[in-house]
């Protein structure tokens, strides 16, 4: 049913579909409307779950990796700070190999504190080993949430859901919300075949030894590389049953002959689409990456091919490097035969507004011979004093 | 459960107990008769043999007399530490239970996440979570305050030795003042931790929990008593036992129970039942020790031991003022004969069930 | 080949693949059946520690049983031992010793009252028979003990009654005449034992005949006349020696007149001559010994040798004991005694090695009496042994089995010289027919019981609290009279309270701390008693060899020893 939705109340109204038994959160600002809205659904009884109120968002993952290590779907949801909280915890589930969701409200990384929306905080623990999905508007954040369950127990991996802070999560759209039935017939119950279980006693988290570790570590990447087919066929699945995908790994947009492309992930996609449908001049191809880990290398190659020029837009720095996305980017067509020129920008750090005119600066800095490799380019460097710039 | 699931099941617990003996028991099923010894022991065995704990381990032993009345309904969240490591070096774990280990400040919160779990499921099964002095009052302390505040169904089990044990010695919050330790070694300018021992339990029943109590390895049937206790109340409970640590403390392995029930004798380690923040009971001490009778037979407190070193006599001085306020604080002093009090507690007499099979 | 499973989980209980056994680095655990010391005291070689964990078991019968096995008289020595066994009780260290005679004087009554059979079967007809001089204590013991190993014993009595001196030297206050009877009397009725009464050695029997006609003899005549006793050679006209007075008075019930006497000894005998005449109406007591009188600080090897509970007695009822001392000089008014000069006198180690009793000049003092008793021992009546005395008229006997220079010849008891209790008769009657039993058999002598005894510093007395001992009642000094026992009867009800205090030193009481103790689970409890008689094993695969169970263990039982196990074992 279509109706006009708050990202965080769409959100929470999404998780209620798929019957965590288990919900643990800890607010933080812009995550705060999504577990209001679960308290609020469980208080009015329209939603029947454990709902864990904790004391640090580095409880909450712990009690969702109590509660699905026992056998219960869990879900919990946090930003910023909260991530970077929980890090050790994250590590640990995937390390575990624990299935769970949660939705990450992106937001910058403090200091200076800052609320407003980057990726700072998904990107400081994309090394975690959990599966990364970006969403472009509210409705693929409603759509990915369900499919991340169905993709988690299917890989035994987590599932972070990442959603631009502000911008989508306190935001109103109309959303098509699927029905409490069907959702139910296409996600299967929650299975996880290692549950803590007193009639089979297993131990989970053992010590391992460097005689196995390193075992143990590439079956982890192994899995989460295995994961790229599965985020692609649940998506199918999902668009087979809903009429409606969410882009699998990454959707290429935009004229087939173009020489210059753009490829961003999350809500910035949407900006960069209307400033191209507005923008005069040759048209550039627009590539939008909904799975960031795992990282879709061959579908990135297939994008590109026949682009001179590919400007990759970050949402977070590594200080000292320059921008994350585009230097998996770089590293990922490294040795690719005609690979396109490299353009990487850092924008909208800390809930900078992103303007649809961007499109145009974008597009003609890359005719600029001295453009730097990277650069934080909507950044008024003059506000600095000369040695800080 | 369907009923390939349930032949599938049985079938592998059969398997089991081929290979490791008295294996896995459905919780319903308190005593499997196995074809050995090992197998007909007459109590629930949640921590097998074959752990790595060093000799004289009292932590490897509060874990089995807590297991023992606990299990084998239960599931264990377990922090990092001694217990975690010398339990389950891959692929082996000495369980029996289900049993999981995440991290070292959380098990509480993944307790919590279990218990939440089990109320989902409208599973009974109790949740334990066990930690070290490290893990309890240190950095697991908030996760720990969190969930006894939240109320979860859980007896959370400290087990003190006062010190991190398992990264090779260094001073806790629990580590009691004075005691020497890697992080706080006695030498010419120090007499070893220069702070007191967190007064954990006044803050656990802070909380206005149910239960919480102390308990020592020296009194099993005093600690297995509090545990069945615990187990019996819905919701959070807690429990510290003093489980001495022959590496850390630096006593020899043998001694061990005597070290512990010295502690206790000279009011160093006071043995008390708190319900809902009131004291409701304590084990009196019929025969009150010097605490120089504990603290002489560990080398952590050996630069104590120097009657000719004013410095030593003032720091001995000082924990015997801290044992004689336990006393008077917790009113330890027992009225006569008890068979509840230190002494009484211990006594033994021939099993007359035992000689008739 | 390992297979690393998804997220490297485990299966319950695998660490059992780990045998941790090999940590151990010198010593296991080991079951030590260590001796208890009252066991190890007792000279009739009763095993208390056994019976009492039947009785703390609650088998009442099984408890006597197990002492019979070894002494067949407890009614008996119940009441006159001097109960070494108290002594060496562990207990002490904790509070005082149990009240074994008393609870083992009631397991004698009460299978007396009970009829429970004495744990033997009759020997075959044509089982060898060994002969046995003198119906005491030691012949009684030396009779059932054939029974026990299948040999027919035949008793040779010069009186017309069995009991030696039982019945002729020990006052009916301490052992009054029924239950010696009843005792007795059940023993003699056995199947395999034939008693020929009146039968005097030397006169009616002849030792050359009774070696020709038995399997083995043996000798336990007890010594039946007083010891030579004289003062520098002065020895009063009306001298009246302790044994004989005390004889005479349990057959006719008087003593010669006298208001003051001075009897010189310290032993039993004269202590119960002083009691019995003092009840008589002497007024003044004097015992004038050369031993010392129990105190914290006493030589065991100097203490006098009674009974201490009649030595308590005896002070209770106004007998004067004077200590480290001995008669120097007689004063004499004519032929009779007017009065006794004593003097301080020690027992010494001289420089020649030996003890010598040094009197202490200056010490002198003279005590006014009308009598003076000697009571400084027995010795040997000759009546047909003139050949086999020695000069100090006593069997010498060679070694624990009581062997003598003859062929299957045995002495055993008082006669011995060097024995002075029931108790050691009884064990001299048990050892003796062991040795022939297994002669006969053409066996090597039985060994020695060579246990080592469980000293009370082995103990873990924290697992033991302080238990009064459990006194019963005692006839008030003015109702004692010449016949009613003073001591009474324990009663059931507090003979298995009793029992509850003992500590079964060195021996497994089922306690169970070794199995709630054991940080490795390595102690494995069994529902069916194991081989070694406890209830527990050790399972040295996962021992690690912390010495916790050894160290908390109650009773001794457990010790660390040396390592004999082997990984596979």
């Amino acid at each position: 049913m279509r109706e006009a939705l708050e990202g965080s109340q769409a959100i929470a109204r999404a998780v209620a579909l798929c019957d965590p038994d288990v919900v643990a959160a800890y607010p933080i600002t812009p995550q705060t409307h999504i577990v209001e809205n679960l308290s609020k659904l469980v208080a009015e009884g329209d939603l029947h779950t454990e709902f864990v109120s904790v004391e640090s968002e580095f409880s909450a993952a712990s009690v969702v990796l109590g509660a699905a290590a026992s056998g219960a779907r869990a879900y919990t949801a946090s930003s910023s700070q909260g991530v970077l909280l929980m890090a050790e915890v994250l590590f640990n589930i995937a390390g575990m190999r624990i299935p769970l969701t949660m939705t990450v409200a992106n937001r910058a990384v403090s200091a200076p504190l800052n609320i407003w929306n980057d990726h700072a905080d998904s990107m400081a623990v994309r090394d975690s080993g959990w599966i990364q999905l970006h969403c472009e508007n509210n409705q693929e954040a409603v759509d990915t949430t369900i499919q991340s369950f169905k993709i988690a127990q299917d890989t035994d991996l987590p599932v972070m859901v990442c959603m631009d802070g502000f911008v989508l999560t306190h935001t109103m759209e109309v959303i098509d919300i699927p029905t409490h039935a069907q959702v139910r017939k296409w996600l299967p119950p929650f299975v996880f075949k290692r549950a803590l279980d007193p009639s089979d006693p297993k131990s989970l988290g053992a010590l391992v030894s460097p005689d196995f570790f390193p075992e143990v570590r590439h079956s982890h990447h192994a899995a989460v590389d295995k994961a790229l087919p599965v985020i692609e066929k649940v998506d199918a699945s999902w668009a087979k049953t809903f009429k409606r995908d969410c882009g699998g790994l990454l959707t290429v947009e935009g004229p087939e002959d173009a020489k210059v492309g753009i490829l961003a992930m999350g809500s910035t996609v949407g900006t960069l689409r209307t400033g191209l449908e507005h923008h005069d001049g040759p048209g550039a191809k627009l590539i939008k990456l909904r799975a960031f880990r795992p990282f879709p290398a061959d579908a990135l190659r297939a994008a590109v091919a026949g682009l001179d020029s590919l400007i990759v837009i970050d949402r977070a720095i590594s200080p000292g490097l320059g921008g994350i996305l585009g230097s998996e980017v770089k590293s990922t067509l490294y040795g690719m035969p005609n690979a396109p020129r490299i353009h990487n920008h850092a924008i909208g750090l800390g809930g900078r507004d992103i303007p649809e005119s961007i499109v145009g600066d974008l597009l003609s800095s890359i005719e600029d011979p001295d453009a730097p490799a990277f650069s934080v380019f909507d950044a008024d460097l003059s506000m600095l004093p000369p040695e800080d710039r | 459960m369907t009923t390939t699931d349930n032949t599938k099941r049985v079938a592998r617990l059969a398997e089991l107990r081929e290979k490791f003996g008295r294996h896995p028991v459905e919780p319903q099923e308190k005593h499997y008769q196995g074809g050995s010894q090992r197998d007909r022991q007459p109590r629930f065995c949640g921590l097998e043999s074959g752990h790595r704990a060093c000799q004289g381990c009292g932590e490897a032993l509060a874990a089995r007399l807590v297991m023992e009345c606990a299990g084998p309904d239960v599931m264990v969240a377990n922090a990092t530490g001694c217990l975690e490591v010398f339990t389950t070096p891959w692929p082996q774990t000495a369980w029996q239970v289900p049993w999981i280990h995440s991290l070292f400040e959380n098990s509480a919160a993944v307790a919590s996440g279990m218990e939440a779990a089990m109320k989902a499921k409208g599973k009974n099964t109790k949740i334990l979570a066990f930690g070290g002095d490290g893990g309890t009052y240190d950095i697991g302390f908030q996760a720990l305050s969190g969930m006894l505040e939240r109320y979860h169904n859980i007896l959370y089990v400290c087990y003190d030795n006062e010190a991190y044990m398992n990264t090779g010695i260094q001073r806790s919050s629990s580590t009691p003042h004075a005691a020497s330790t890697t992080t706080s070694p006695a030498g010419a300018e120090r007499m070893g931790k220069r702070h007191l021992k967190k007064d954990l339990l006044s803050i656990i029943a802070a909380h206005h929990i149910p239960y919480s109590a102390s308990a020592s390895v020296a009194y099993p049937a005093d600690l297995q008593r509090k545990v069945r206790y615990a187990m019996g109340i819905e919701g959070p409970t807690f429990l510290v036992v003093h489980s001495p640590c022959p590496l850390g403390w630096k006593h020899d392995s043998h001694v061990t129970i005597e070290v512990a029930r010295r502690a206790v004798e000279c009011g160093l380690f006071p043995v008390v039942e708190v319900e809902r923040g009131a004291v409701a009971n304590v084990m009196p001490i019929r025969e009150v020790r010097p605490v120089a009778d504990y603290l002489g037979m560990q080398g952590r407190f050996g630069h104590l031991m120097d009657p000719n070193d004013p410095r030593a006599v003032e720091e001995l001085t000082h924990l015997q003022a801290l044992a004689d306020y336990n006393i008077s604080h917790y009113n330890l002093r027992g009225e006569g004969e008890d068979p509840a009090d230190t002494a009484g507690i211990t006594l033994v007499a021939r099993d007359r069930a035992a000689g008739e099979s | 080949m390992v297979v690393i499973n998804r997220g490297a989980h485990a299966e319950p209980g695998t660490s059992l693949e780990f045998k941790t056994g090999n940590w151990r680095s010198s010593e296991c655990p080991t079951h030590i059946h260590a001796k208890a010391p009252c066991h190890a005291a007792c000279p009739a070689g009763e095993d208390q520690q056994a019976w009492f964990a039947w009785l703390q078991e609650g088998h009442v019968e099984e408890a006597w049983r197990e002492l019979v096995s070894a002494n067949p008289l407890p009614g008996v020595t119940g009441r006159v031992c001097p109960h070494p066994c108290e002594t060496a009780c562990n207990r002490v260290s904790i509070d005082t010793p149990l009240a074994i005679h008393n609870v083992e004087r009631w397991l004698g009554d009460e299978a007396v009252s009970k009829g429970w059979a004495y744990p033997v079967e009759a020997p075959a007809e044509d089982a060898p028979c060994v002969a046995i001089v003198g119906s005491g204590p030691g012949g009684l013991s030396a009779a059932y003990h054939c029974l026990r190993n299948g040999l027919r014993a035949e008793i040779f009595e010069a009186l017309p009654e069995a009991g030696g001196l039982l019945r002729s030297a020990i006052p009916p206050t301490r052992l009054p005449r029924p239950a010696l009877d009843a005792e007795i009397g059940r023993l003699l009725a056995l199947p395999g034992i034939t008693l020929n009464l009146r039968s005097k050695l030397g006169r009616d029997v002849l030792l050359d005949e009774l070696k020709h006609s038995h399997a083995a003899v043996i000798l336990s005549p007890g010594c039946g006349e007083s010891k030579e006793w004289n003062v520098d050679g002065a020895v009063p006209t009306d001298l009246h020696e302790g044994l004989h007075l005390l004889r005479e008075f349990m057959d006719h019930g008087q003593f010669p007149e006298a208001r003051r006497v001075a009897v010189h000894g310290g032993g039993n005998t004269a202590i119960d001559l002083c009691r019995l005449m003092k009840r008589h109406g002497v007024e003044q007591v004097t015992l004038v010994t050369a031993s010392a009188l129990p105190g914290p600080d006493t030589d065991p090897n100097d203490l006098i040798n009674v009974v201490p509970r009649e030595l308590e007695e005896a002070l209770e009822e106004g007998i004067e004991i004077v200590e480290h001392a001995t008669v120097k000089r007689l004063i004499m008014k004519g032929s009779r005694v007017t009065g006794v000069e004593i003097v301080a006198l020690k027992k010494l180690l001289g420089t020649d090695g030996r003890m010598h009793r040094i009197q202490f000049e200056g010490t002198e003092r003279v005590v006014p009496v009308d009598m003076v008793i000697p009571c400084i021992g027995e010795r040997v009546k000759a009546d047909g042994l003139h050949n086999l005395l020695n000069r100090w008229h006593y069997l010498d006997a060679k070694d624990a089995w009581s062997r003598t220079d003859l062929d299957n010849i045995y002495a055993i008891g008082d006669s011995r010289g060097d024995r002075g209790t029931v108790a050691e008769a009884i064990g001299d009657g048990r050892l003796a027919v062991q040795a022939i039993a297994a002669n006969l058999k053409g066996e090597a002598d039985p060994q020695a019981d060579d246990r080592p005894e469980m000293p009370a510093a082995g103990l873990n007395k924290v697992y033991f609290g302080a238990v009064k001992r459990t006194v019963p009642p005692k006839l008030p000094v003015g109702e004692r009279t010449f016949e009613a026992e003073i001591e009474g009867d324990i009663g059931r009800l507090e003979a298995l309270r009793e029992a509850t205090r003992c500590l079964s030193c060195g021996n497994c009481l089922a306690c169970d701390n070794c199995w709630v103790m054991c940080p490795d689970n390595a102690v494995i409890k069994t529902a069916e008693l194991a081989k070694d008689g406890s209830h527990y094993l050790f399972d040295l695969d996962y021992c690690k060899g912390c010495g916790i169970c050894a160290q908390e263990c109650p009773t001794g039982f457990i010790q660390m020893k040396e390592d004999t196990w082997h990984e596979g074992d």
